[in-house]
């Protein structure tokens, strides 16, 4: 045995098993989140469970596990939804008491608008006081309509209701700042114009409320019945219904329809419910806008500090000072960068700029608050040693041979940098871009204070000029996954959206490193033949 | 073709365009730094004066006050003559008379927000309540006082003057508390209560509570203060014969004094109209329950100083009283729990200020924070911070000081002397409640047993007391990262020395899959820790604790079957693959931990670890906890520490391996003998930057923990860091207020921290890069 100890075969073993320990936990976590992101859009069985006590429950199984403290004792989690009248989603079975448990082939899962999902069987069709059985071709008709118009008020609020409020804005704004000039005549006229177009708005904002009005009593108007588990009856509006579908009868093809229509939805659609049902779109659009803009500011900055670095730092105890900055700025933590931005930019440049152009808004802030903007150039300052390590490396992959070709003949230095180093040296400024698209697109900390909010109102891109609107405030993917799964109001149904929208974080970040990866790769590939 | 002059105009142009450019990085950490430094810098500041009047007028004033824009003062007089001047020009714009008086004048006077009581030389109280209200005409703010009085009420005796006098009021009822100038004390209440019928009932009481001060019964005089006055023997500073006003007894040599019966010198009542604090000359405090109007009783006397108390006056709150002395002593007492006593609470003494150096006269208090201005009969004026212990101004009027007023807004201190001159300060106070002491130092706050470190920024009344010791906090960061690195050193370390020394060749993939995994977002990690690890460890920790000896036993399982498998089956794959043989066997192990949790739970923790921790440790066991953190942060740190100490170690020449190899070690025996010290540096720089990770780890600590700022290195505690308090607190944190400013030093705390831990691990590496090139 102690010879054994001797050879040292245990302790290589022991480190062996440190690394198995790191590469399960990994895969695990990847697993873990690939499995319970991916499922979530699949249709779901339907159980029925006939309890001891007579009473009746359906819904979808969530979770089966032994009752701690009870030998060979099981219960289980059923998503029973109808929040509206249970109280609550989940509700806990002990195996125990489940006296018998079918699959109804009537059973239908109802999604709904509000109040997240509902089970049961459809009655009919309400008229009046009667209940007129419906057929399932008369139902999707309905939900088609019903879809129809739900698009229509969408529209009808965001866009056109939208414009006029932006309008509008603009407006009182505008009436703002000619009040506090010196009342002249031209003045007087001005604000006379002004109000004209205050009162044609105000009109056409009363036509608009009037049709949304009109729509929504239509919205009203179709009802259906629903059977619930329990034997009561609801009555909801056609209206209210996103989705219904029997997944007890679905074949596999039509849960892969299914399945696929979710999973659209979920990355093309906007938030309902707090954030908790439908879809991620304003996030992942908040997300991708705001890497873009720190690209913009984040590149030039970088790409400068490196070519001093590696082509005009001759000075080495600067070099030295700028390394150590570079790679304390790696270092620092992101919520201190976020408290800069707070306190710099928004408070310090956006209060100015405020004070500057934006006088007649006040006190309401509109570069003095949280943006898409502040939030940029937070995360390009955290971002910058990223792109300086990288495009370092691509620097020092350049053969000195080349740049020594360029100026026996007769190139100057920048010249050469500019014409000869830096075109080779893309792969890796892009490789250093990717990389810090990687990191920005997972942090959180500092967002959470310069300017990402649970639900923007309105995406920082739309119709309006100048179309970008580096002052709104947006949505990102991190910080959706914090608010929903630590925020909301129900975290028990929420998990699901958390799992999906963590999934789509974790598959962006994955895909930009291992493409980083792939271009670094290449490079090296490239300039060790080109080197030849 | 270019000129070859503007050739070299661009070249030079770009160097130093460039140039500015890589500089820019450093001007960048200058500027965090700088940036977040000068956000702090005010908490340091002190409280100054930024201007100062004097306006004469006339009259020997009893209580003189300001609106919230001191833009008017008024004055009352000892005769009932009330004046409002306008501080912007110093012109009387307002008089009035009480008419209620009938000649008599004023003794005594009581301050409650805009109410003022006053005793009357006839023995009668009667109440004056001065409002301002403003309005606006072309921008210009105007200010109109309003004053009326109600009917005076005979409280004392007639014809016999109120000395001293305590007032408060709310919607039902009307508490008077009155020391007549022959040292009787009466309390008068006035109740309106409705009954069930609505007819309204009103019920008036008055008693002679004399008594009370003069039982001893209730001694409890703590034995030092006993021994100094024996020692002194100095009991009765106050003049026998009473003098009109407070300012004679001030003015009074203590030495005429040879009677030795403790007269009542000052009083005060709470809002609540429960506690009334009587100081005597004696140096005592009675107090008083009075919340049984019918029955009020002693319920303490203690001594509180070995001179008379001359001023007494509670902070906002009504909580901490401010006791002044005969000797300029300012002292802070308060109620505090103690079982020994038989109401259960004690008067404790919780903060001594810087004296004065003569008789304290009044005291005002702040309507903002827990400050609070003292005036002496020498003139000199103190502004106090009761909970951070500082004197923050020390202002002098040249005369004996008359009345003293706060400004609502505590940004102003008026002061009127004997001969009716009024001196104004406007003060800027940013931030008395912030100095180092509170920050760093153990604090009595109000409800407080002792003194304690507390991180509490707000509550949810006006009254509250921040609590910013960010001892707490820095606990919290400091147990979280150690608890993380507990976990990541060990397994980043090892596995790096593994990859680099002993993996074979054609499994170096392994080392990029790690690498990627250092840019999982800190939100991902921190999810599943608080919504999926948290619950999962709360139901299964009797596996978790015996999971590592299954791990270890199946690494020796996994040895001794590869040991024991013929050489030809292995093939060519002889070392370095033990990596993928081991993970079946480690999965098992884990597997059967989580399958066995029932069964160790039965036998080691007698069926319920919970109740377990809790009877044996007397440990509590919170869901998220720091083990939980612990984990998701290692997780976060593992790749870190991997990759750098993976770099360091294939960076050891490898003439180094070689020539051990050649010397008859064994690999094992190279790579912990040779390879590991060579490395040190550079591992020792790959722990420094996991620990800079750790500490600054924000999203995992907030996710994965309760947040509460507790002190206790229990493992099945939560915790709140730095990092994580300032993402919660600084959205709620009015631009540029304490609490703000607080945050920003948080944040200076983890930048210095970070970048002082950086800047030496940098260094280390550039050294050991150094050393290497020479090999």
């Amino acid at each position: 045995m102690k010879k054994l100890f001797k050879t040292g075969n245990p302790y290589i073993w022991l480190t062996a098993g440190t690394l198995t320990i790191s590469l399960l936990m990994i895969c695990g976590l990847i697993a873990l989140i690939l499995i319970n992101g991916f499922g979530i859009f699949w249709p779901h069985k339907l159980v029925r469970f006939t309890l001891r006590d007579g009473a009746v429950v359906l819904g979808e199984i969530a979770k089966k596990e032994s009752i701690p403290h009870k030998k060979d004792a099981y219960r289980t989690k059923l998503k029973v939804g109808n929040r509206d009248v249970f109280g609550m989603d989940f509700r806990w079975i002990d195996d125990a008491d489940i006296v018998s448990h079918e699959l109804p082939h009537d059973a239908l899962a109802f999604e709904r608008r509000e109040w997240g999902n509902m089970y049961g069987s459809l009655k009919g069709w309400k008229q009046g006081d009667d209940i007129k059985p419906v057929s399932p071709a008369e139902m999707t008709a309905m939900l088609k309509e019903s879809w129809g118009l739900f698009k229509k008020i969408r529209s009808v609020e965001k866009k056109e209701i939208g414009n006029i409020n932006y309008r509008m804005e603009k407006n009182r704004l505008e009436l703002k700042r000619l009040s506090t000039l010196p009342p002249t005549t031209g003045i007087q006229k001005k604000i006379a114009t002004v109000n004209a177009r205050m009162d044609v708005l105000k009109k056409a904002y009363r036509e608009k409320e009037d049709i949304l009005t009109g729509l929504h009593q239509k919205a009203r108007e179709k009802e259906v019945v629903a059977l619930l588990a329990d034997g009561s009856e609801k009555t909801i509006p056609v209206f209210q219904i996103v989705r219904l579908y029997a997944p007890n009868t679905m074949g596999s093809f039509a849960k892969i329809g299914f399945y696929v229509a979710k999973f659209w939805e979920f990355v093309s659609d906007e938030p309902r419910e707090a954030n908790t049902e439908g879809g991620i779109f304003p996030a992942i659009f908040g997300t991708v806008m705001m890497v873009l803009i720190m690209s913009i500011a984040v590149v030039p900055l970088g790409v400068l500090t490196a070519v001093y670095l590696r082509e005009y730092a001759s000075d080495s105890s600067i070099a030295r000072l700028v390394r150590i900055s570079v790679s304390n700025l790696a270092g620092v933590p992101s919520i201190v960068f976020g408290i800069f931005g707070l306190g710099f930019f928004i408070y310090f440049l956006g209060g100015g700029i405020d004070k500057l152009f934006f006088s007649e808004a006040l006190p309401t802030p509109t570069f003095g608050t949280g943006g898409i903007l502040w939030a940029s150039l937070t995360l390009a300052l955290l971002t910058v040693p990223v792109v300086v390590v990288a495009t370092e490396e691509g620097l020092s992959s350049v053969p000195m041979s080349i740049r020594e070709g360029a100026y026996a003949l007769g190139a100057t230095k920048f010249e050469t940098l500019w014409k000869v180093v830096l075109p080779q040296a893309v792969p890796g400024i892009l490789t250093g871009a990717i990389l810090a698209i990687a990191r920005a697109a997972g942090e959180v900390a500092p967002l959470m204070i310069t300017g990402v909010v649970k639900l923007a109102p309105s995406l920082p891109l739309d119709q309006h000029f100048p179309f970008i609107h580096l002052e709104r405030k947006f949505m990102h993917l991190g910080f959706h996954i914090y608010d929903v799964g630590f925020q909301s109001p129900n975290v028990e149904a929420a998990i699901p959206m958390v799992y999906a929208t963590t999934l789509v974080l974790l598959f962006t970040v994955l895909v930009l490193n291992l493409t980083a990866i792939v271009v670094r790769t290449k490079l090296k590939k490239w300039y060790s033949t080109a080197s030849l | 073709m270019k000129s070859l002059k503007r050739r070299k105009f661009t070249d030079r142009a770009a160097y130093w365009a460039i140039t500015f450019g890589g500089a820019a990085t450093v001007f960048v950490v200058l500027a965090l730094f700088l940036f977040i430094f000068l956000e702090v810098y005010p908490l340091l500041k002190g409280a100054k004066v930024s201007k100062e009047n004097t306006y004469s007028l006339q009259g020997k004033a009893v209580a003189i006050g300001v609106d919230e824009h001191q833009g008017v003062a008024y004055a009352v007089y000892q005769d009932g003559k009330v004046e409002f001047v306008s501080l912007s020009d110093g012109k009387v714009f307002k008089n009035y008379t009480i008419t209620g008086l009938n000649g008599s004048a004023i003794t005594s006077v009581d301050r409650d927000n805009n109410l003022l009581a006053l005793g009357t030389s006839d023995g009668k109280v009667l109440t004056v309540s001065i409002k301002f209200s403003e309005s606006f005409e072309n921008e210009k703010r105007t200010i109109l006082p309003e004053i009326s009085e109600e009917e005076p009420t005979l409280v004392g005796d007639e014809g016999k003057g109120i000395a001293f006098i305590a007032a408060r009021r709310d919607d039902s009822a009307t508490v008077t508390v009155a020391c007549t100038k022959d040292g009787r004390l009466i309390l008068k209440s006035t109740e309106t209560k409705s009954t069930l019928f609505g007819a309204e009932e009103r019920k008036e009481t008055r008693k002679d509570i004399t008594s009370l001060t003069t039982q001893h019964s209730l001694n409890q005089f703590p034995s030092q203060l006993q021994e100094e006055t024996a020692t002194t023997g100095n009991q009765a500073p106050l003049p026998s014969e009473r003098t009109d006003t407070r300012e004679g007894i001030l003015a009074a040599n203590s030495s005429t004094n040879q009677e030795n019966k403790a007269e009542i010198t000052s009083l005060a009542l709470d809002h609540f109209m429960e506690n009334l604090y009587a100081g005597t000359s004696a140096g005592e405090i009675f107090h008083i329950n009075v919340k049984d109007r019918e029955n009020p009783f002693l319920a303490e006397k203690i001594l509180v100083s070995d001179k008379a108390v001359t001023a007494l006056g509670f902070l906002l709150g009504d909580v901490s009283l401010v006791v002044g002395d005969y000797g300029g002593g300012v002292n802070v007492w308060m109620q505090v729990r103690d079982e020994a006593s038989p109401s259960g609470w004690v008067l404790k003494k919780v903060h001594t200020l810087k004296s004065h150096h003569a008789p304290v006269a009044a005291v005002a208090s702040s309507l903002r924070d827990k400050g609070f201005v003292t005036a002496a009969s020498d003139g000199s004026i103190h502004l106090n911070h009761a909970t951070s212990e500082q004197t923050l101004l020390n202002l002098e009027i040249k005369s004996i000081p008359a009345a003293l007023a706060f400004s609502p807004k505590a940004n102003g201190i008026l002061v009127m002397d004997s001969n009716g001159n009024l001196r104004q300060w406007d003060i800027s106070n940013p931030h008395p409640e912030a100095t180092l002491k509170t920050l760093f130092g153990k604090i009595w706050y109000e409800g407080y047993e002792k003194p304690e470190f507390v991180w509490q920024s707000t509550g949810g009344t006006d009254d509250f007391e921040p609590k910013l010791s960010l001892v707490p906090l820095i606990f919290g960061t400091i147990k979280g990262t150690i608890y993380a690195m507990l976990i990541a050193v060990p397994i980043g370390i090892l596995a790096a020395l593994y990859t680099s020394q002993f993996l074979h060749s054609s499994l170096k993939i392994i080392k990029p899959v790690i690498e990627v995994m250092a840019a999982l977002p800190s939100v991902i990690l921190g999810f599943l820790a608080g919504l999926w690890l948290a619950p999962l460890m709360e139901r299964i920790f009797p596996a978790l604790v015996v999971m590592p000896f299954f791990i270890v036993l199946a690494i020796a399982a996994a040895f001794y079957i590869w040991k024991s498998i013929p050489a030809r089956i292995k093939g060519g794959y002889r070392h370095g693959t033990e990596t993928l043989f081991l993970i079946p066997f480690i999965i098992g192990a884990v597997y059967a931990s989580v399958q066995l949790s029932g069964v160790f739970e039965t036998v080691f923790f007698g069926g319920d670890y919970r109740q377990w921790l809790f009877d044996i440790l007397g440990l509590k066991y919170d869901q998220r906890n720091a083990i939980v953190v612990g984990f998701a942060m290692g997780f976060a740190v593992i790749p870190l520490i991997f990759t750098i100490s993976e770099d360091a170690i294939s960076n050891v020449p490898n003439s180094l391996v070689s020539a051990s190899l050649a010397l008859g070690a064994t690999p094992w025996q190279t790579a912990v003998r040779v390879v590991l010290p060579a490395a040190s540096p550079g591992i020792f720089s790959a722990v420094m930057i996991g620990f800079g990770r750790a500490v600054g780890e924000t999203m995992i600590v907030l996710m994965a923990t309760g947040n509460t700022p507790i002190m206790d290195w229990n493992l099945f505690n939560g915790f709140r860091a730095l990092a994580a308090n300032i993402a919660v607190e600084i959205p709620e944190a009015p631009f540029g207020g304490t609490l703000y400013r607080v945050l920003f030093l948080a944040a200076l705390l983890l930048f210095i921290t970070t970048f002082t831990i950086n800047t030496l691990a940098e260094m280390v590496r550039q050294r050991m890069r150094r050393r290497y090139s020479k090999l």
